[in-house]
């Protein structure tokens, strides 16, 4: 038995024999043929690049279908690559004056487009090698059909051990009969992971040798939840990872047959469960979803990459889309929290070098700075609550006193009366809430509550100023903790107070999706989850599964203890008990 | 020939869905179009051509076309600089 340590990519447990990918057997050498064999060669590669073409056609439909427009964009990108005059006239080249053949002529080809590549020092450009190499192996392999035959021809279930897997190659794993994988190279946010996280493949990557290791035929077990590789398992350790997976797959089946219940704890207490949503990511799997709504549109995507700020129109039809996705349920629109890690490339006020970009002029500071930028913003939202029955939201970002809340109030009302004007009104009101995520906003939040609809806490950012910790920062991440004492204190602090005042909460941040936190945060009364289209029936199973009474206990037994340490020991030991 | 300069201003520079826009657009036009980066010319029909410029936020681009068409690509091409590179949004 031998056990590899890697990245879990995508979770899951998946047993069975090992098959190794080829190695790619593109040993470059010149091949040549005969001046009678040109017209027949060329007749090849024109073969292969129809049949590669069609390949990526097919391709980008389904994914289009399956796992949504980025993606569908990746395949697009490659098929303008294999249509590059560059590229095509290169290798007919080589066919019809060098005299290779035309296997050879792509390699070559590629070859030298990949070393120009690799002069581009910038690593993000260097990396596009990728794509091509995606692209030109495909075509070669369409020559000879050598890998699409070997995938194919897999006869039994099975475990595929590559190098390197491309993502072309991953979308087409699972109807190849092949119940998970994993390479020796790639991270959890490459292509490939996030494909195999979406296909539901139990992956594991950066294994280094993994298929130097592997033989065929050996028994394989998968572990994506741990990023483990584990060769040839003793009798042990197979028994054992066979209850984990009838456990995983338990569970899997539980979530599928939970969508339409409601979510409720044992004990009869209901908690809203919305979804973050990116309209770029949707697919799908996220559309059969059936949730409260939508609890967290991040708008600063419709702000980046353009030179000019992005009109009304632009914005407005983000939205009705979003709307009219999500039908009459709430949808939540986040004012663009622009700043910090999010600069627009278009000129702004107050946008000069930040010493301290995390506290300087983000969210609501760079709107009110830029009060053009807000009015358009607001115009776009009240435009869509004008079209579309929709119970639409607006969030204020990184809110850190009242006046700032006033401001958008009195923005937001002078638009209101614009509309009135030209005789438009809103179907449904619009609700004006703020997020949550500056300390003095949380201590202070009985001085603004009167003025706002609703509040969202965004956990992410409050713990991170609370606890003064950067979280990119590797000297520090350490240090945020979102078991501190001062974490469930403050979450109780909000809740309290806008309850007095009968206003709901929602958490959006991670910690929303965690399994071991939820107990803490429904003890604490929360009203509304919203999680990650991903996550959302894991967290809804868990919910129907907690007693809200017993949430209540370990919540105040929490608020009462004056360390970390003692407030993991309470929740691991409570999870242990509902999860023995 | 029309000739101008084109400002790389989106964050990302050309990577690949901004070359694969300035290839698509280009091969509508029957005018040879050309970018130029620190004396390096590509042909701007080929995504990898653009790919290979490696320009970033903050590149200047030389931009020349000759052709029957040329006037309608320069003003096509330009826009996609100026109306950002993507266009789903």
């Amino acid at each position: 038995m031998l056990v590899l340590k890697g990245i879990a990519a995508s979770p899951g447990v998946a047993i069975g024999p090992a098959i190794l990918l080829p190695s790619e057997s593109f040993a470059l050498s010149r091949q040549y043929i005969s001046q009678n064999e040109i017209p027949a060669e060329t007749q090849k590669f024109q073969e292969a690049m129809q049949h590669t073409l069609a390949e990526l056609d097919a391709c980008e439909h389904k994914v289009l279908g399956t796992l949504g427009s980025e993606y569908a964009n990746l395949m697009s990108t490659h098929k303008l690559i294999l249509q590059d005059p560059a590229f095509g006239s290169a290798i007919l080249h080589k066919i019809q004056h060098e005299r290779l053949s035309a296997q050879a002529a792509i390699l070559f080809t590629l070859q030298e487009l990949a070393d120009s590549f690799n002069k581009i020092e910038d690593p993000f450009f260097k990396e596009r090698r990728n794509d091509l190499f995606d692209v030109g192996k495909r075509l070669a392999n369409n020559l000879t059909g050598s890998k699409d035959n070997f995938l194919a021809s897999i006869q039994r279930p099975s475990l595929l051990v590559a190098h390197n897997l491309y993502p072309s190659d991953t979308i087409n794993l699972q109807e190849n009969q092949i119940l998970g994988f994993c390479t020796d190279v790639g991270g959890k946010t490459s292509h490939t992971a996030l494909l195999a996280q979406s296909l539901n493949l139990p992956a594991v990557v950066g294994l280094s040798t993994a298929s130097k290791d592997v033989h065929a035929g050996d028994t394989l077990i998968i572990d994506g939840e741990n990023g483990l590789l584990v060769i040839n398992p003793d009798k042990y350790t197979l028994s054992n990872y066979r209850k984990i997976q009838r456990d995983l797959k338990k569970t899997e089946a539980l979530l599928k047959t939970i969508n339409h219940l409601p979510v409720i704890t044992q004990d009869g207490h209901p908690v809203k469960l919305l979804v973050n949503f990116d309209p770029r990511t949707d697919n799908k799997a996220n559309k059969h979803l059936i949730t409260d709504g939508l609890g967290l549109l991040r708008t600063e995507f419709i702000f980046m990459g353009t030179p000019v700020p992005p009109s009304e129109d632009e914005q407005y039809h983000v939205y009705l889309a979003a709307a009219k996705r999500f039908d009459m349920r709430p949808v939540t629109i986040r004012l663009a929290d622009l700043g910090a890690d999010k600069k627009p490339d278009f000129p702004l006020d107050e946008f000069d070098q930040d010493e301290n970009p995390f506290m300087g002029c983000r969210g609501i500071r760079l709107l009110l700075k830029n009060p053009e930028l807000l009015r358009t913003q607001l115009r776009a939202i009240v435009r869509t609550a004008c079209e579309v029955p929709a119970q639409l939201g607006i969030m204020i970002p990184m809110v850190s006193s009242v006046e700032e809340v006033r401001h958008v109030r009195r923005a937001f009302d002078e638009i209101l009366a614009q509309f009135t004007a030209e005789g438009k009104r809103p179907v449904n009101k619009i609700a004006l809430g703020a997020m949550i995520e500056v300390p003095s906003a949380a201590i202070a939040l009985d001085g603004m509550i009167g003025e706002l609809d609703f509040i969202s806490i965004g956990t992410n950012d409050l713990i991170q100023y609370l606890m003064a910790v950067d979280r990119v920062n590797q000297e520090v991440a350490h240090l945020y903790d979102p078991c501190h004492p001062a974490v469930a204190r403050t979450l109780n602090l909000i809740i309290q107070t806008a309850h007095k005042r009968g206003k709901k909460v929602s958490i959006c941040g991670e910690i929303a999706s965690d399994t071991k936190m939820l107990p803490l945060l429904l003890g604490l009364n929360i009203d509304a989850l919203s999680v990650t289209p991903r996550m959302f029936l894991r967290v809804k199973n868990n919910i129907r599964l907690s007693h809200f009474e017993h949430c209540s206990d370990l919540a105040q037994a929490a608020l009462l203890m004056g360390s970390s340490e003692e407030i993991r020991k309470l929740i691991e030991q409570n999870n242990e008990h509902e999860n023995p | 020939m029309v000739q101008c300069d084109f400002k790389i201003i989106n964050q990302l520079g050309l990577h690949a869905r901004p070359a694969a826009l300035i290839a698509q657009t280009a091969g509508n036009y029957k005018s040879a179009i050309y970018l130029t980066k620190d004396s390096v010319r590509v042909d701007a029909k080929s995504i990898m051509g653009v790919m290979m410029l490696a320009a970033e936020h903050g590149a200047t681009l030389h931009f020349t076309a000759e052709g029957p068409d040329e006037k309608e690509a320069a003003a096509a091409i330009k826009a996609l600089f100026e109306n950002k590179f993507n266009e789903e949004f």
